[in-house]
Order: C-alpha cells, then structure tokens, then sequence
C-alpha cells in the first residue's frame, strides 16, 4: 500500500478550478516529483495534502487513514511536514528555535512541568536540541556552531532555505513535502542540494514529494515524475517518459507563448499573499 | 555528475562547537548569578525605604504592582503576537474578587446597613474568613493572618480572572489582528459596565465599590515585588520552555506554527489564561494599593498606560516591559510638579527648553549621522549630561536652578561642531526641522526670560493633564528613534553581560564560512554560469 494516495481530489477558488480530479500515490522510500507551468496548482496540491486547504471532493490518504479536513496541525502529528515555496521561517528567532519549535508537538511534559523545568521536561528538551543538530547536520557546517544561535533574519537566502528543510525534518515526519527547494540558489547550491534530498532519503529514511522548476535537478533524484498543468494531472511515469510526452512538451510551450502575461498574474497573486 | 562534497563534510571542530552551543551553558553559574541578584535587590528595596520617604515607598510598590500587569500583558501582545485591549478587565475581575473576599467585617456590616446597596447577606458574606471557618480552620480568621486570607484571596482573583480569560481566549482563536483587538477592547469594557448592571451589582456593590480595602499589602514594597518576582519567574520560565517559542512562533507567522504542528488554538488560550491570571493578582494589589474597590480605576486608561509601557520599553523583551514601566510610573509618580500653577512666562521657559531638546536630539542622532559629522564620544556625554541638569533646572524641580549652568553645557557641542571634521563623503547640511525646532526653542525661551521684567504676559497657567501630554511626547520621541522600544526585543541575559557572543564565530570558523558563503571565494571558474543558462525550462 501507497504511504500517500490522493484519490481524484477537486479544489476550486470561486469560478478557478485549481485542482481537478487529481490522483497521485506515494510509495514508502520513494522521490517523487511534480512538475509544471506557473499556476497549474503544485503548491495547491501541498496546501491540500498538509490541511491548509480541505478538498471539496476526493480524498486523501496517509497511511491509510484519512487525512483530508484534518488540522495542518493534526497532519503533522500524523507524519507529514511541508516546506514553503515563499519561504515561511520564524524570522526573529534563531535557527536552533527554529529546528526546536517544530518539535514542540511531540513533546509530552505539560506547560506547568515545562515551565517547572521537571527531569522529564530536561531529559526531552536535551533530546530535542539532539535532534536538532541532528538534521542541521545534514546541511554540512554551515548551519552549525554559532549558526545556532544567529537569527534567521541575518542568514542568506540559501541558507534559510535549508534552515526551512532542516525544521520540517525536524517535525520527525515520515513524508516530506519540499515546495521548491532549489528556488533563488545558484547551480552550484543546486547541485548540492540534489545530493541533500537524496541523503535525506538514503540516510535520513525520508519519503519525498517534491516540487520543482529545476529540470536537472529533477532527472537527477526523481523515481517518478507527475505533471500538473491547469489542475490537473497530464503525464506521470519516469523523467524520461515524462519529457518526451507531446502533452507534456505543449503545455510547456504553450505556456512559453503566453508566458509573459502568466507570470505577471503569478507576481500579483503573490504580492497578495494568495500563494502560500 | 562531480559534486565537491567537502562542503557537506563534517569538521570536527564544528561539530564540536555545535555539541557544546545547542545546550544550555553554565546553567549553575547562572543560577547564582541570579539570586545574587535578588538579594542584592533585597537589599536595594531595604535602603530605599530605609530613606523613609513614604512618596517614593508608594512609587516602588506601584512600579512591582504595574509591572506584575505590563509583563503579563506583553505575554499576550509580545510573545504571542496578539494586541489585547482588554487586560483593564482582567484586572477589574481579580481586583474586585480579592476585595470581596478580605473586606473587614465592619466594612460589610455597613454595606448592609446603608440601605442603598443591591448586596443581599449572602454575597456580603462571601470572604475568606467564612470559607476558612466552613471548613473548620476557624483559627485563621483573627487579625494576625489578614495576610494569610490576603493570600488566599488575590490568589482566587487571579483564577477568577483566568477563567474569563479562558473566554476571552476563545473568540481569539477565529479572529485576527484588528478584529480580535477589537473584541478583547470591547469584553474589557464589557466587564467594567455590566460589573454595575443589577446582575452583578450583588457581587460588586454596584456604582459603590468597597471602601476600606486591607492597603497594607498593595502598598507594601515588599509583597509587591514578591509579587513581582513570582510573576518574573513564571513568565520567563515559560518564555524559555518549550511552549514559549510555541507562542513565539505564533507570533512569528501562524500558517508556519500550524504546519509545523503547533496547536494554535491550545497555545493561544493558554497565553491568555495566563496572562489573565497575573492580571487578576495585579488587580488584587492594585485594589490593596487604592484602598478601595471602585469601577473608575479599571478605565480603558489602565490598559493604555501598560501599552505605552510596553511599545516604549520594548514588546516582546520582559527587560524591556520593565524599563518601560518604570518610566512610565516615574513620569505618573513624580510627574506632578507638571500639573501645578505657575507664571505663563515660567510655561514659556519649559517650552523653551523641550524645543531646543527636541531640536538637539535631531541634530544628534539623525543629521549628524547624514551630514557625516560624528560627536566625539564626550560631547554625546555632556550633552546628556547637560540633559539631565537641564530637567533639574526646569519647572519640573523648581528648587533647584541649575538650568542657566545646564544651558551652558549644553551649547558647547554646538559651538563645536563647525570645526569638527567632516567624516565620510556625505556633506548634506542639517535638516530645516532642526533649525525650526532649535530658533522656535530659543524665541521662546528669550520671551518667556524677559516678559515678567517687561511686564508682558503675567498671568498663570495650571498644567492639567501636563503628565499625560508629557508621556506622550516621551513615546513619540521613543518611537522615532526607536521603534521597537528602548531595549527592542533585547532580553537581560547573564550570557549578554559577560559578552559570551555565542552568535559569532571563532577565528577558524570565519575563514571556513567565508568561504561557504561568499560567492567570489567558492565560484567555480565560468563554468557555473554556463550551467546556469541551462538550468530553467524542459
Ligand atoms: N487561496 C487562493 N485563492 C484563490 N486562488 C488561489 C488560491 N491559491 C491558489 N490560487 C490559484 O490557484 C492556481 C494554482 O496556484 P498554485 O498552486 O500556487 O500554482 P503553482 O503550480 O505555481 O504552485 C493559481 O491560479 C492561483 O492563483
Ligand atoms: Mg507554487
């Protein structure tokens, strides 16, 4: 059985359809990739499985229970952790809060045993600030040492870009959701940050489902590639398979034809703060 | 593809620094620190009213009864990120339970008596003295352990109140920014008017309140900075636990919290039910403090008092909330002198003054720094300086009439300036605000010095509500310079003081990070710009 299967989900914002009947499954140990133009519902899709958004129709599954209409919350508890496309850190907080904060829900002291400092309480915060350092470490030194305690408003983009990698792994999730990892990083970072999501998988026992721009990055670490364009799903199958489809290649250049007016209606829904 | 993994390798000294950085350090030594601390503030406390001055005893237990409210408040608006209007509320509830509930008996016998009060002979006989001898500790009951009911008494006010903060916490969980501080303004003033409804009027006696409140407690500095001192422990215990980066995290950005798994609704309503508790034992001093009971010092004032605290010390920071309070009970204590009657030309002078302060203020810390002309270190001193002796010298202190010497100080930076050297390149000249403020400044302090010899403008002028005007200025000038609050988000840490820079790397580590992060160090020839172009599309 899947570890997620999302069975024929349909999401519309007032007259936009921006996920129809989409179904996509997720084994145990697997990268998976979604792919497609701006607007075609990638980071939709993320904000339905992680209950942001509840499905008006379908169903989603995570280890075989329902989780669609569950708290983003109560999707976490269960397994399942997301990183932002727009970047969404504690900015005034330093890494370490950061990578300990998204720990918080497992943690089993009270607030009075918390605030009361309890063995209990220290041996699981001591525990926590372990495993803290424990998925920053994936990252190599740079967000290590006095890193720890840098805020994360002074860190550069690639960095907050790890740190947000590091506090979703940090959720102790089984699945990751990882919206645009490579985004703002030069090739160079690109690179290394492949290498990353595969060790996160390889050593780190992450299931992936990642969603990305980046086509070598994508060749590179997918098992499995989807295609999303206006909602919905119009290839899946290997990188290969995928890139040569017909469909595949006319939703991208049909795209490329109109594609200075999409990507301005992209830049003002984002300066609405609509796409989370 | 070749992938320069060492950038990915562990270095062991790193990693050695990472084990020792992610933990707690010198916790024992922190701890002493500490109390060493609290008993040099006992101490402190002892000296202060040792001084036997009965104003400045008021000022202290005042400072502590505020600050009990100001730190629980910045609970809900600085950690949690939530602006609450309604803390005034909280306090009415625990203020007037603890006054319920230590009122002496003749005070009730004349409730009673005065025919005029909706209290019937139950509510009047709800008190600590009639639960203590229900349950059989009759005992208690006599004159010597008041405090002892005291302390059985604020402490049901603060659970009275958190449980109103339990349902003030709810709506707080479907609402956002405006529209919750909205809704907790209006529960604020929702307590307050319907406390004299006929409702409620048998508990709180109506438009009447209690007189003859135990004072004792609220106006003593020793219970109100034991009260503060547990208020402190608590409020930073949980800030440094867990569940206080949880709310801070909430603050930060809720989408983010919630997908990380925090429950919001949970983390919100415990911070206001905390808060709210605190309030209600502030209430319980501030009553104490008062004497009495009544609706009018639970006003929407109270809670604007404690906002201007709080954005003047620095929201978020408890150091902060403290140093705002203590300037804000400073101008309220000793702001009186501002509110008496003097000569119109004596007026004239102190506008004087505060227009040139404000003038000077802009020159030093704004144009100064844009003209590229810097003060040497000692002329910022002696210009503070001279700050000082001026406000000594103004209408503030009228006994002491140092304010031609202050001037004099205070000018010398300014007949210095020209002749400083210009540093950096910038050579824009000093803003027209500074001109405006410092010529209005001086005009008006020449006016005010030689009408009374002139005989011009000899009347007198009573400053009411001077104090509140001159808070005010105080925080727009604060806010000005800066905007976070004097201290901003800074906290006191023992770690600070001893300058432990636990953000900073070592000498081995800047050369290493240098060369993860800068780009001219680590580009790999021309190579990864080709690559870039190939990057985008299928
Ligand atoms: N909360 C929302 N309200 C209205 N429209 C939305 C909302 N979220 C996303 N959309 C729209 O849904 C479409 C898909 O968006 P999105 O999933 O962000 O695309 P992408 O594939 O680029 O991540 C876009 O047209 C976007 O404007
Ligand atoms: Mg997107």
């Amino acid at each position: 059985m899947a570890m997620l299967e999302v069975k024929n989900i349909s999401k519309s914002f007032g007259g936009l359809k921006a996920m129809n009947d989409v179904s996509i499954s997720v084994g145990q140990g697997e990268i998976v990739s979604v792919i497609g133009p701006n607007g075609a519902g990638k980071t939709t899709l993320f904000n339905l499985i992680t209950g942001v958004y509840t499905p008006d129709t379908g169903d989603i599954k995570f280890e075989g229970s329902s989780i669609a209409g569950k708290k983003p919350n109560q999707i976490v508890d269960l397994g399942v952790a997301r990183t932002f496309q727009n970047l969404r850190l504690f900015m005034n907080m330093t890494i370490l809060e950061n990578v300990l904060v998204s720990q918080h829900h497992k943690l089993k002291s009270n607030w009075l045993s918390a605030l009361l400092r309890t063995p209990g309480y220290l041996a699981q915060e001591k525990a926590m600030r372990e495993y803290a350092v424990e998925k920053l470490a994936f990252f190599g030194p740079r967000l290590q040492s006095f890193r720890l305690h840098q805020p994360v408003f002074v860190l550069s983009y690639a960095n907050r870009r790890r740190t947000e990698m590091a506090r979703a792994m940090a959720t102790g999730a089984k699945l990751l959701l990882l919206d645009e990892p490579s985004a703002g990083m030069n090739p160079k970072e690109t690179r290394e940050i492949t290498q990353i999501i595969r060790r996160m998988r390889d050593q780190g026992g992450y299931t992936i489902l990642l969603v990305e721009h980046k086509m070598n990055l994508v060749g590179e670490i997918s098992d499995r590639v989807v295609v999303l364009d206006y909602g919905q799903k119009i290839a899946e199958g290997s990188y290969q398979d995928v890139v040569n489809d017909p469909t595949v290649i006319e939703a991208y250049l049909g795209k490329k034809a109109e594609g200075k007016e999409e990507t301005e209606v992209q830049k003002a829904a984002k300066m609405d703060g609509r796409t989370i | 593809m070749a992938v320069t993994s060492s950038r990915l390798d562990q270095n062991p000294q790193v990693v050695e620094r990472t084990k020792t950085l992610a933990f707690q350090q010198n916790r024992g030594r922190n701890i002493l620190l500490t109390l060493g601390t609290g008993l040099i503030c006992i101490l402190a406390l002892w000296f202060l009213t040792g001084l036997g001055s009965a104003k400045l005893s008021q000022a202290l237990a005042l400072f502590a009864i505020w600050g009990v409210a100001t730190v629980s408040l910045n609970l809900i608006n600085g950690t949690l990120g939530i602006l609450s209007l309604g803390h005034h509320g909280f306090m009415l509830i625990g203020g007037y339970t603890t006054a319920l509930l230590i009122l002496s008996d003749d005070a009730r016998q004349r409730i009673l008596d005065s025919g005029r009060s909706a209290m019937t002979e139950t509510t009047v006989g709800l008190s600590v003295s009639n639960l203590f001898s229900s349950i059989g500790l009759g005992a208690l009951t006599g004159d010597g352990s008041l405090w002892l009911r005291f302390l059985v008494a604020i402490f049901l006010g603060g659970v009275v109140a958190a449980i109103a903060g339990l349902i003030v916490g709810i709506p707080s969980l479907r609402l956002r920014g405006d529209y919750l501080a909205i809704v907790t303004f209006g529960f604020g003033e929702i307590i307050r008017l319907s406390a004299s409804t006929r409702i409620f009027a048998p508990l709180t006696n109506g438009a009447l309140g209690f007189a003859g409140v135990p004072s004792e407690f609220g106006k003593s500095v020793w219970w109100t900075f034991g009260f503060l001192a547990f208020t402190l422990f608590i409020i930073s215990k949980l800030k440094y636990s867990s569940y206080g980066r949880a709310m801070e995290s909430i603050r930060e950005d809720e989408i983010a919290s919630e997908a990380m798994g925090i429950n919001l609704a949970y983390h919100k309503v415990l911070g206001f039910v905390i808060s709210a508790f605190f309030a209600g034992i502030a209430g319980g001093l501030w009553v104490s403090w008062l004497g009495n009971a009544r609706l009018d010092n639970f006003l929407f004032t109270l809670t604007f008092f404690f906002l201007v605290a709080i954005s003047a010390g620095g929201t978020g920071s408890i150091t902060g909330v403290l140093v705002g309070t203590a300037l804000v009970i400073f101008v309220r204590q000793y702001g009186d002198p501002l509110e008496e009657i003097y000569a119109i030309s004596r007026w004239l002078e102190f506008i004087g003054i505060i227009l040139i302060i404000a003038g000077a203020a802009f020159l030093l810390f704004r144009s100064f720094n844009r003209s590229g002309k810097r003060l040497p270190n000692w002329a910022i001193w002696l210009f503070t300086a001279s700050l000082f002796i001026l406000l000594l010298g103004s209408p503030v202190f009228p006994g002491i009439n140092l304010g031609k010497i202050g001037l004099y100080v205070f000018l010398i930076p300014f007949v210095i300036m020209p002749f400083l050297p210009n540093v950096g390149d910038k050579t824009k000249g000093v803003g027209w605000v500074v001109y405006a403020l410092l010529g209005a400044g001086i005009l008006t302090l020449l006016i005010g010095g030689i009408s009374p010899g002139a005989g011009w403008l000899t009347g007198t002028f009573r400053g009411f509500g001077m104090r509140g005007i001159a808070l005010a200025i105080l925080l727009i000038v604060i806010m000005i310079f800066r905007p976070s609050g004097i201290v901003g988000r800074h906290e006191f840490t023992w770690s600070w003081l001893f300058r432990e820079k636990l953000d900073e790397p070592t000498e081995e580590e800047r050369k290493q990070d240098a060369w993860l992060t800068n780009p001219e160090l680590n580009r790999a020839g021309g190579a990864a710009n080709l690559e870039g172009s190939s990057e985008e599309g299928i």
